[in-house]
């Protein structure tokens, strides 16, 4: 079975990094973009079988973002995985919006999400 | 505090505290994770990374510090004494380099020319170029994707006194951004939204710092780079000797 493929958007490289690295060591393959306009053009070339993405971005919001993703046909069905450093509480009123619209299948706040957590729910989503 | 200064002032100290809150989350989350990593990969060549990031934290602590002693303490001023901006760039550039390195930026230091020496409070200014330069480093990556990482601490001349600052290929940074982000400073999780995926607080703890020695941090140009820089007033006493 080829390996599952997941795009990391994320905008700090040392977090990046280590991401991409445990996940590959669980044998996920990894794109990693900095931004939503490089993570459009990556889902483009070789679609995703997960998304995992940062709300704060350079240039445009995580939610932006999404939005643009759903609009694409072909993208509407990929589980997207939140994993940021803008705490949950923040989106209390629009966590509705975030899972019916969005297809956000999980909200994971990074302090308080350990590596072995996020290979756990990338597991349980697209294991 | 005095009336008349708090109300100049942008941003309160109670904004200033939850945004370096906000910000300190970044470094120690790296560490956070990096232990981690090495704790499950058994990979002990990782170490180094964490001890870049726990020092650059470190030093970013002292700066906000700093920058709270100075909203907190109205009686507490970074006064003039005569200063090298060479040698200020310089000991910022070594303390810089680690993290540079974990980041793939190249932080170069262009201080060539002869400079005389300036009116600076000296720790003040090391502690605002690095604040500045850090959170450079930190954006840089996603703001010049694919382009070249390269962080310049320059300095040159100017009609007003000698200019130093923090530059690199980051179009965005203009005048414009930078008001708009001290507006926005301690209300936004993104106030330089085009330029920085993060709080910023680097920069707009330098600015408070340099606001302190009375000085102004403004949008500036170095060659063909664009960045943030301040004028500092050339010591006349010690030109004439």
């Amino acid at each position: 079975m080829s390996k599952r493929t997941i795009l990391l958007i994320e905008p700090d490289v040392v977090l990046a990094e280590t991401y991409r690295s445990i996940l590959e060591k669980k044998g996920f393959r990894v794109r990693h973009v900095f931004g939503a306009q490089d993570a459009v053009v990556a889902a483009d070339e070789k679609k995703p079988d997960l998304v995992i993405c940062e709300l704060q971005l350079v240039s445009h919001s995580g939610i932006e973002f999404l939005y643009e993703f759903r609009s694409y046909p072909d993208w509407r069905q990929i589980p997207i995985i939140v994993l940021s450093l803008v705490p949950m509480a923040e989106f209390k009123d629009s966590m509705f919006g975030l899972v019916e619209r969005l297809g956000v299948v999980r909200y994971l706040y990074k302090p308080m999400t350990g590596l072995v957590e996020l290979v756990r729910e990338v597991d349980f989503v697209i294991g | 505090m005095d009336p008349a200064r708090q109300t100049k002032d942008y941003l309160l100290p109670h904004q200033l505290l939850l945004s370096i809150a906000e910000q300190m989350k970044l470094p120690l989350l790296q560490i956070a994770r990096q232990a981690e990593l090495v704790n499950l990969s058994r990979d002990l060549k990782d170490i180094s990374g964490i001890q870049a990031l726990a020092t650059n934290a470190l030093q970013l602590l002292d700066a906000y510090s700093l920058s709270l002693q100075l909203k907190n303490n109205a009686g507490f001023e970074l006064a003039p004494e005569t200063t090298s901006v060479a040698s200020v760039l310089y000991d910022a550039n070594r303390q810089l380099q680690a993290l540079a390195r974990m980041y793939n930026v190249q932080l170069e230091l262009n201080i060539g020319g002869r400079f005389e020496p300036v009116l600076a409070h000296r720790k003040g200014l090391e502690s605002a170029i690095i604040g500045l330069a850090s959170a450079f480093i930190e954006t840089l990556p996603a703001q010049v994707n694919g382009g070249d990482l390269k962080l310049q601490l320059a300095t040159h001349r100017c009609r007003y006194g000698i200019v130093a600052g923090v530059y690199a290929d980051m179009p965005g940074l203009r005048s414009e951004a930078l008001n708009r982000g001290r507006k926005l400073y301690g209300r936004s999780r993104q106030p330089m939204v085009d330029v920085s995926h993060t709080s910023g607080a680097g920069i707009f703890v330098a600015d408070a710092i340099f606001k302190a020695m009375s000085l102004k941090l403004h949008a500036s140009r170095h060659r063909h780079l664009y960045g943030l820089g301040v004028v500092l007033k050339t010591s006349s006493q010690l030109s004439l000797v």
